[in-house]
């Protein structure tokens, strides 16, 4: 088995170029990290074990990579074959040398000198396929680039960024097409997921996260409100090539925080979507927080797994939402398997049997402000969770003991301005503005949460003092990869929870860790502060 | 030096972040500008800086007068128009008028600017903060007082005077522990994180603890400043007021 394995990898390696069949049967080749969220099934999992419990102490810094830019550094890098193709915010593409973090080439996208942000001109990453990387914008194009050059071989204007449009998460590939999401949702933008050829840029389908008269869902939203209904995409979506179904999760309505200016359900913001892969069709949709009033986008990473939900083997889906549930669903049907909080929450007194949240009255933002747990952050964020087959548990990073005070007031749209209806006041900043960490337990923690994953029981918890914005990576060595606001990278047993090993960066993490092999040496890369650190093994020479 | 030259320079000194000596003056100053810069302001700042300009969850307090990027209107007027690299404050790409009065309303914002005035005699506040000796804790390691007339109202000052213990923030919380070895540490914590605290000892000396090296560790939220309630006079306490507020940066 091993042989035939190692056959695969070298006539893959030989072929040169990352075709569909590989991404399907990424797995077979763990040295490499082809997609975002480390495959279709989006498990942040590696098949690598070579760095383990019993050696993980001797990690070190190999090398680092700086960049030239103060933006929060959200990039999760893709390793194909002995290169790192990672991004540097606002919109350059790097690819580079994953041994020695020296640089092959760097493509620098020019941006107009207004661009429409929410929350700084980020990015988190890119996609491959045969030979093509391709990229989303801040002013809202889709550019596909020469994975050997880093030439522009095209680029298509998927909206018009003057009217509060971009692109900051890595797009999804699958067969010959490549699927982004737009964002900007703050500015009173209508959502959609669009599928592009991967070779001309041509668009093949458009799902719109906000129906328009006449389309089923548009009745959920009373008056015009359906217009500027928001419905931001954030997050590279997920893909099950057995059902060839694609998910995606659709950010929060607009405007943010007055619900009151938009009666209705609200589809289909804070979904999770079903679509069709080949003709972008709706299959199915579930609603986490219909008629939203906190910003509780489903900003998460759609994970699929295979569990036993009461005696029977589903083919399911796992969600920690922002909104503090965390929500098995069929991922056949979108029907609700089992929710359950794993945060202090106190904006429902739970969901009924379909999953809806039972709202508690009077929590909605008002004029005077509504203390609400979670705060705007959420119980969790955009940040990729994981699923280890190995432990078979799912794990998150989770804010606890976490509220916001929400506020609403009116507001007429603008094109090109902001449109959030209210605002948030906390004690606990939503980014590290600072480096100094003083505030009272009191005001929040971040955990990472370890949770069964056909019921939501917590299995295990690792709490830390202050928040966490970083995302999650367990290997087949039941080791767990994370780090945090105060800027240190940690490893735990993925079983247990026990601290194994930890190093502090001096910077705030804001992506996701990946692990890969090159020339049989298991490496560990994480972006903290500005700079991307990739440990490996051993004490290390200079070089 | 051409005339070409000198119109380049202030946009590349801009660009970099540091100040032109010359800078533009707000020409929308007016009462009328700062209520249209107020409504633009509850429209497009107040998400983040809060309605009352005091900071919210994402943007700091704009009422102090004094900014972390910048002291000029200009200064202000260029961030709003074109961002913080590496903040979440956005471009604000609003027209020049709109822009320079919601400048002209964070001025007027500016609890300094709110201070001036006031029933106290500052000459006679300067003598009852030497008789009290505030300046023995306040020019060493309590909090300090240097323009502190722009950071908090006079109510505020008042109430910290008057009772010290009503709001004590969390960068001034004291602690005591012990170690796993029998030693006593205390002193002002000064950081935390999951591992380890760093903090001032009664010595003034800058130290760390490993978390795992301690057997207890307890948080005093209080402050040690004694309170002036029945030590002092409604016009001694108006006095020391006057002097606070109008107390500069040294």
């Amino acid at each position: 088995m091993k042989q035939v394995l190692l056959l695969v990898v070298y006539a893959c390696a030989a072929c040169g170029q990352v075709n569909y069949t590989r991404l399907l049967e990424a797995a077979r080749e763990p040295q490499n990290w082809l997609t975002y969220n480390g495959g279709y099934a989006s498990h942040h999992y590696s098949g690598l074990s070579q760095i383990n419990a019993g050696n993980v102490k001797r990690l070190g810094i190999d090398w680092v990579f700086q960049a030239r830019s103060l933006e929060k550094f959200e990039t999760t890098p893709l390793v194909v074959d002995g290169v790192m193709y990672l991004t540097e915010a606002p919109n350059n593409v790097i690819a580079l040398d994953p041994t020695n973090g020296r640089l092959f080439w760097k493509y620098e996208h020019k941006l107009p000198d207004v661009t429409y942000p929410c929350c700084g001109k980020v990015n988190r990453g890119v996609a491959i396929l045969d030979g093509v990387i391709f990229h989303g914008t801040h002013d809202a194009k889709l550019l596909a680039l020469d994975a050997k050059t880093g030439r522009k071989k095209w680029e298509v204007q998927v909206f018009d960024y003057k009217q509060g449009y971009s692109l900051t998460h890595a797009p999804l590939v699958l067969k010959d097409r490549v699927i982004v999401g737009v964002a900007g949702g703050e500015l009173g933008i209508r959502g959609f997921i669009a599928a592009y050829d991967a070779k001309t840029g041509k668009e093949l389908w458009r799902f719109k996260v906000i129906p328009e008269p006449g389309e089923p869902g548009n009745e959920t939203w009373g008056g015009d409100s359906w217009k500027h209904g928001g419905g931001s995409i954030w997050v590279t979506g997920s893909y099950d090539p057995e059902l060839n179904l694609t998910y995606w999760g659709t950010g929060n309505p607009g405007p943010d925080w007055n619900p009151t200016a938009r009666p209705g359900d609200n589809l289909y913001t804070d979904s999770v979507v079903a679509l069709d892969a080949d003709t972008g069709k709706l299959k199915w949709h579930f609603q986490f927080t219909p008629h939203d009033g906190w910003d509780w986008d489903a900003v998460q990473v759609p994970v699929l797994a295979d569990v036993t939900v009461r005696g029977r083997l589903r083919k399911t889906m796992l969600w920690a939402n922002r909104n503090g549930f965390f929500y098995t669903l069929d991922r056949a049907t979108g029907e609700f398997l089992s929710g359950k909080e794993f945060v202090k929450q106190t904006w429902a007194s739970g969901l009924d049997d379909r999953g809806r949240p039972l709202k508690i009255p009077g929590k909605e933002p008002n004029r005077q402000g509504s203390q609400v747990w979670p705060g705007v952050q959420g119980g969790t964020n955009w940040y990729a969770p994981s699923f280890s087959p190995r432990t078979g548990l799912f794990y998150v990073t989770a804010w606890d003991d976490y509220h916001g005070t929400y506020f609403a007031w009116d507001q007429a749209y603008e094109q090109g301005k902001w449109f959030a209806g209210g605002g948030v006041k906390a004690p606990t900043p939503p980014t590290n503005r600072e480096a100094i960490l003083t505030r009272g337990k009191e005001h929040g923690y971040a955990a990472v949460r370890a949770l069964d994953a056909a019921t939501g029981n917590r299995v295990w918890d690792y709490p830390m003092r202050d928040m966490s914005e970083s995302g999650l990576l367990t290997t087949a060595s039941d080791l767990l990869f994370s780090g945090n606001r105060e800027g240190h990278f940690f490893a735990l047993d993925a079983k247990t929870g026990k601290l194994l090993w930890s190093k502090y960066l001096g910077g705030q993490v804001i992506a996701s860790p990946i692990t890969f092999s090159v020339n049989g040496k298991q490496y560990v890369s994480v972006a903290a502060g500005t700079s991307l650190f990739t440990f490996t093994l051993g004490q290390l020479a200079g070089n | 030096m051409n005339i070409r030259v000198g119109f380049l320079l202030i946009p590349i000194t801009m660009a970099l972040g540091q100040e032109s000596n010359s800078t533009l003056v707000n020409p929308f100053n007016s009462e009328a500008d700062i209520a249209r810069g107020e409504q633009t302001f509850q429209s497009q700042c107040a998400s983040c800086h809060g309605r009352d300009g005091r900071g919210g969850n994402a943007g700091p307090d704009l009422s102090t007068g004094t900014f972390k990027r910048t002291s000029s209107d200009e200064g202000l007027f260029q961030i709003i128009n074109k961002g913080l690299p590496g903040t979440v404050m956005p471009a604000f790409p609003l027209n020049p008028g709109p822009a320079w009065q919601v400048v002209a309303y964070i001025r007027s914002l500016s609890i300094g600017r709110r201070n001036q005035g006031g029933a106290g005699n500052a000459a006679k506040g300067e003598k009852v903060f030497a008789a009290q000796k505030c300046a023995a804790c306040h020019d060493a390691s309590a909090p300090d007082l240097d323009g502190i007339g722009t950071r908090r109202t006079v109510a505020e000052i008042r109430e910290s005077i008057m009772n010290p213990q009503a709001d004590v923030p969390s960068q001034w919380w004291r602690f005591k522990a012990k170690t796993r070895d029998g030693r006593s540490l205390a002193g002002l914590r000064l950081n935390e994180d999951t591992y380890s605290i760093q903090y001032r000892d009664g010595g003034g000396n800058l130290r760390s603890v490993l978390r795992s090296q301690l057997a207890s560790f307890e948080m005093d939220r209080t402050s040690p400043m004694p309170s002036t309630k029945d030590k002092l006079s409604a016009t001694e306490i108006d006095d020391l007021l006057a002097y606070l507020v109008a107390r500069g940066v040294r």
